[in-house]
Formats: structure tokens, sequence, C-alpha cells
């Protein structure tokens, strides 16, 4: 069958968000959607020293599976990120987007910003749908990007 | 002072990462897709024969992105940089493992450490973008190449290729019907709307004949069908401009010995009907047309160039200019004769070879000398508002 079906945001994902093991979101209000789902762009790669081959084939493809079993789940720590002018007290003020931090590791930092995306994007997964064949779902529509475009600059520890 | 108060955030990488796919949303998709009744949307493409009969100049393998009513093409934009996915996440990584990020202990011998973190899933590499190409979509030319040609003729008794069963056995219900219409419909990478409208506009149909099947009638068939209708209407004194009840003009045009064996299928005069009939009283492909009336004017040009798509279809087959327009004339009913001038007719759908004759031009030839036109300096003016470099370069090419 030539057509897939593309699937809006159904309930079910928007309740796995609300489901109290998910951590907190811990980004400025504006950068927090409703599956907790943000974008952050940055100009080359972050390489993480890779366990095993599974990288490569996992990155691009949208088949892969996302209900993974949780105890092969690792995370590896990568930096830290900051909105240095971020304030709770005053969320209305959107002057902090102008400055965002990217630390990787202890001794490199990017500067980069908070945009508001042209244009809105979805983020799509597959979906698991009635019997055969591939359907996609939007599980996220995403509208700023925390976006860094320069190199990295030494820094002494923070 | 800011930075005093600043949080950080603790950033990980998590393993295996997902699979997204990053799909740019125009602002009418960004307002269906976060309505409350969000429809589901269909990534459609040609079935592989259709895609060898309707050639896209444009590209050879394509998706389109089909809501209910519109229809977009899905192009793939490769980024240069990493586009991560992020999500909150507990932060759970070993002790060992924070020094990549942080002094183990401060003096106060507690970590100096953020209690939050966020953690990147997957990493895109590019973006899907859509766009609408200058012509838009139009279901036509696909329907052209999957339905089978009606090429039966109606409007003459002596002729012999009316021996087989227009007559159809059982007529279809409405639920087989449409069934049948999307079957065809699911290889067309167009949009329902699209579908129904190009459908329509062909007077397509479903017949149960000696076998079922889809047709498109010939503008022969078509303009066959409309001169036994205004035949049986003017027998029946039923006037066309006023809502008439199409069972009342089936009827009209048969002739008394042809109820068991009508002249063609009545689904081909109800899709004539539909085709014709006042736009706004058109009822939705999916119901039955029951009532219609038509509109004078329009209906008066359709037969018009229906008549010269039969007659003169292209530049070898040039008629003459006043036979055309005495033919026309004569198969309109008597009221509106007036109705037949050239003026009329939808721009670009003749053309005269030499002043004294006239020929019919496809809708497809038309688009083409259409679309000629807006090279050069508009159409760099275009590029240059777009942020795309695809285009910039392609119109620099």
């Amino acid at each position: 069958m030539p057509s897939i079906k593309l699937h809006p945001s159904s309930a079910s994902s928007t309740t796995k968000a609300t489901n109290p093991q998910t951590p907190a979101n811990p980004l400025p209000p504006l950068l927090q959607t409703p599956t907790g789902l943000a974008i952050l762009e940055l100009q080359g790669t972050i390489n993480v020293p890779s366990s095993n081959e599974e990288e490569n084939e996992m990155i691009d493809s949208p088949g892969s599976n996302p209900n993974i079993d949780p105890a092969s789940v690792f995370e590896t720590p990568i930096g830290k990120l900051m909105f240095p002018d971020y304030s709770v007290h005053n969320p209305d003020d959107t002057k902090w987007m102008k400055r965002a931090y990217l630390y990787v590791g202890r001794y490199q930092r990017m500067t980069g910003e908070v945009k508001k995306l042209p244009r809105p994007v979805a983020v799509l997964q597959r979906h698991q749908g009635e019997g055969d064949g591939e359907e996609l779902e939007v599980v996220e529509i995403v509208r700023y990007k925390i976006f860094f475009k320069s190199r990295p600059e030494p820094v002494n520890n923070v | 002072m800011a930075t005093q108060v600043s949080r950080s955030i603790l950033f990980t990488h998590t393993r295996p990462q997902q699979g997204f796919r990053l799909l740019e949303l125009t602002p009418e998709l960004e307002e269906l897709l976060t309505s409350k009744d969000a429809p589901a949307l269909e990534l459609k493409s040609p079935s592989t024969a259709l895609a060898q009969a309707v050639i896209d100049p444009s590209a050879q393998d394509y998706v389109n992105l089909c809501t209910p009513t519109q229809t977009y093409r899905i192009r793939q934009v490769q980024s240069s940089n990493s586009i991560h996915i992020l999500r909150p996440s507990n932060g759970e990584i070993s002790k060992a493992d924070i020094k990549v990020v942080e002094e183990e202990a401060g003096d106060e011998g507690t970590l100096n450490l953020p209690d939050e973190a966020v953690t990147t899933i997957a990493k895109c590499s590019s973006t899907l973008e859509l766009h609408i190409p200058p012509g838009g979509f139009s279901a036509i030319p696909f329907l052209e190449k999957s339905l089978r040609l009606y090429d039966r003729r109606s409007d003459d008794d002596g002729d012999i290729a009316m021996d087989d069963s227009a007559a159809s056995m059982d007529p279809l219900d409405a639920a087989a019907v449409r069934k049948i219409r999307e079957g065809v419909w699911v290889d067309i990478p167009v949009s329902r709307a699209q579908c129904e409208l190009g459908w329509m506009e062909l007077c397509a149909f479903v017949d149960a004949g000696e076998e079922v099947g889809c047709w498109r009638p010939s503008a022969r068939a078509r303009l066959g069908v409309w001169r036994r209708l205004v035949e049986g209407a003017v027998l029946q004194g039923i006037d066309l401009e006023k809502q008439f009840l199409v069972g009342d003009l089936w009827k009209s045009v048969l002739d008394e010995d042809e109820a068991a064996e009508p002249p063609f299928p009545r689904a081909l005069l109800e899709a004539v009907v539909r085709r014709i009939c006042v736009v706004d009283e058109r009822p939705a492909l999916a119901d039955e047309v029951k009532w219609a009336s038509f509109d004078k004017v329009e209906c008066a040009q359709w037969v018009g160039e229906t008549y010269l798509a039969a007659i003169a279809p292209g530049a070898s087959s040039a008629i003459g200019r006043s036979d055309f327009l005495r033919a026309w004339k004569d198969c309109l009913p008597e009221p509106w004769r007036g109705e037949a001038v050239l003026s009329k007719l939808t721009n670009g759908c003749y053309k005269s070879p030499d002043p004294t004759t006239i020929h019919f031009v496809e809708p497809s030839q038309r688009e083409q000398n259409s679309k000629a036109a807006p090279t050069g300096p508009a159409a760099a003016a275009k590029a240059k508002n777009t942020r795309n470099w695809h285009e910039l370069l392609k119109v620099r090419r």
C-alpha cells in the first residue's frame, strides 16, 4: 500500500507526559512542551564513545523501536546546559533567550541562543498501527530551539 | 548577578537512541494538527504503475503529505548541523562518570551537581520540508491513467457498438461504489478532496455492467449524454434551470423500449448532472444527486468545450469556426442559444490555427503554456525571498 497514515498527537502520548514518573522539566517554560521534547541544534557533532555498532543504525532510522528494554538504556554525561540570563522571577522578559551556554566536559563551552523556529516543527515517530503496516504519529509540535552555532571555546571549570 | 541564580542543567546522552523525523509545518497544517479533532494525515506516493504513467518532471520518487483537502510535496533537507531531540531526565549516571562534568566534590564535601537533567534521545541530520509547486496538485492526470475510457456512442441509433449490457445486472449500492472509488484513490498521491474534485470534473463513474469498473467518459460520450438529456428534458417539459428530480430526467432520457436496456448507465448520467449542476447545490460525492438544476452560462460553456473536445480534439482536426458555433447552439436548449459565443469559453481552451478554424487544447497543454510564462525576474525574486539554498541554487543554475 503506497499510503502511510500520519496520526495527530494522540491522547496516549499526552498522558505519558503527565505520568508521575516523568522527571520535572528543568528547561525554561518557553522551551517546555507537553511531552517534554525539545530541540537542540549545534554546528558539529557530539562524539559519544560508542560501545557497540548499533549507534550508526539507530541514528536516522525512524523505525527504531521506542519501547526499548529499560535495563539496556544508559545515559552518558556530556556537560551542562545553562541559560545565564533566565530568571524565574521575570518569566515574561525574553531577553534571556539571547544567551545560552552548553558546556561540553569541564573545559569547553559553546555560546548560543534560544530561537523561535521560523515554522513550527512536528516531531514524528513510528506508531504501532492496527495490525499491518507502518504508521507515523506526531509526537510533539516544537516551536523553539536551543541553537549553538559557534565553535566551543576553552574555559576554566565553573 | 543573574549568573549567580541561574541553574545549570545536566546534559546527557541516552543510548540507545530513538528514531524520530522532523517535519516543518505550514501555518495551515499547524492549525489542523493542533485542532481538537485533528484528522489523520496521509503520506501518499503513486503506485509503481502510476508513477511511470504520470511523470513528474520535478521529482522521480516522491512522497506527498495529504490532509483531507490539501496536498504538499515532501522534501528532505539535509543539515550539516546536528539536531538533537531532548527530553527531561533524572540524570541517573554513575558517580565515576560525573567527573566528566564536575569536579568530584567541593570543599563542603558535597557534589556540586545540577540536580536536574535533560538528555538527548535522538539525533536528526535532516528535516522534512513541505511545498506546493506553482501549478498545485491535481488528481486528473492520475485518474486519466487509472480509469478506463468509456467511449460508447449513444447519440445515434444506428451505432453497433451499443450491443452489450450497459444495463447493469444489479445496481451497486452506495457503499460498494464508495469502496470501489476509494480503491482507485489509494494509489493517487493527492488529497481526498482533490481526488473527489478530479473525479467529478472528469464525470467519472463506477459501473457494474458485465464487470465492475471505474470509467471516465470520452468527450464524445459526454456529449452524447448531454444530447439525450436535452432531448428528454424538452420532450418531458423539464426546465433544466429550475430544480428537477434526477430520477425524472433519467426516465425522460429513456425511450419506451429502452427501459430494460438503457443507452448508457444511469451512473454516467448522474456523473454528468453532478458535473454541470449549480455548484452551490452540488451534493458531496458520497451522496446521491437527487435534485439538480443547471446554470445556463456554466452549462453552455461546458457543452461548448465538450463539443470542441469531441469533434476537434487537436490541431489536425480543426473545424470551421462558424460550423462550431452553429453546432454548439444546436446542442443547447432553445432559450440558451445566445450563450454560444467564443468569449464564454475558458481562457486558453481553444486555438485557432487560422482565422476561420478552431480546435480544442487539452488542459495539460494549457498549463504548460501558462507555466512557461513566470520565469525570469519573477521567479528569481521569489527565490530571493526563500531561505532555502536548494531553491536559490536551482534558479541560478
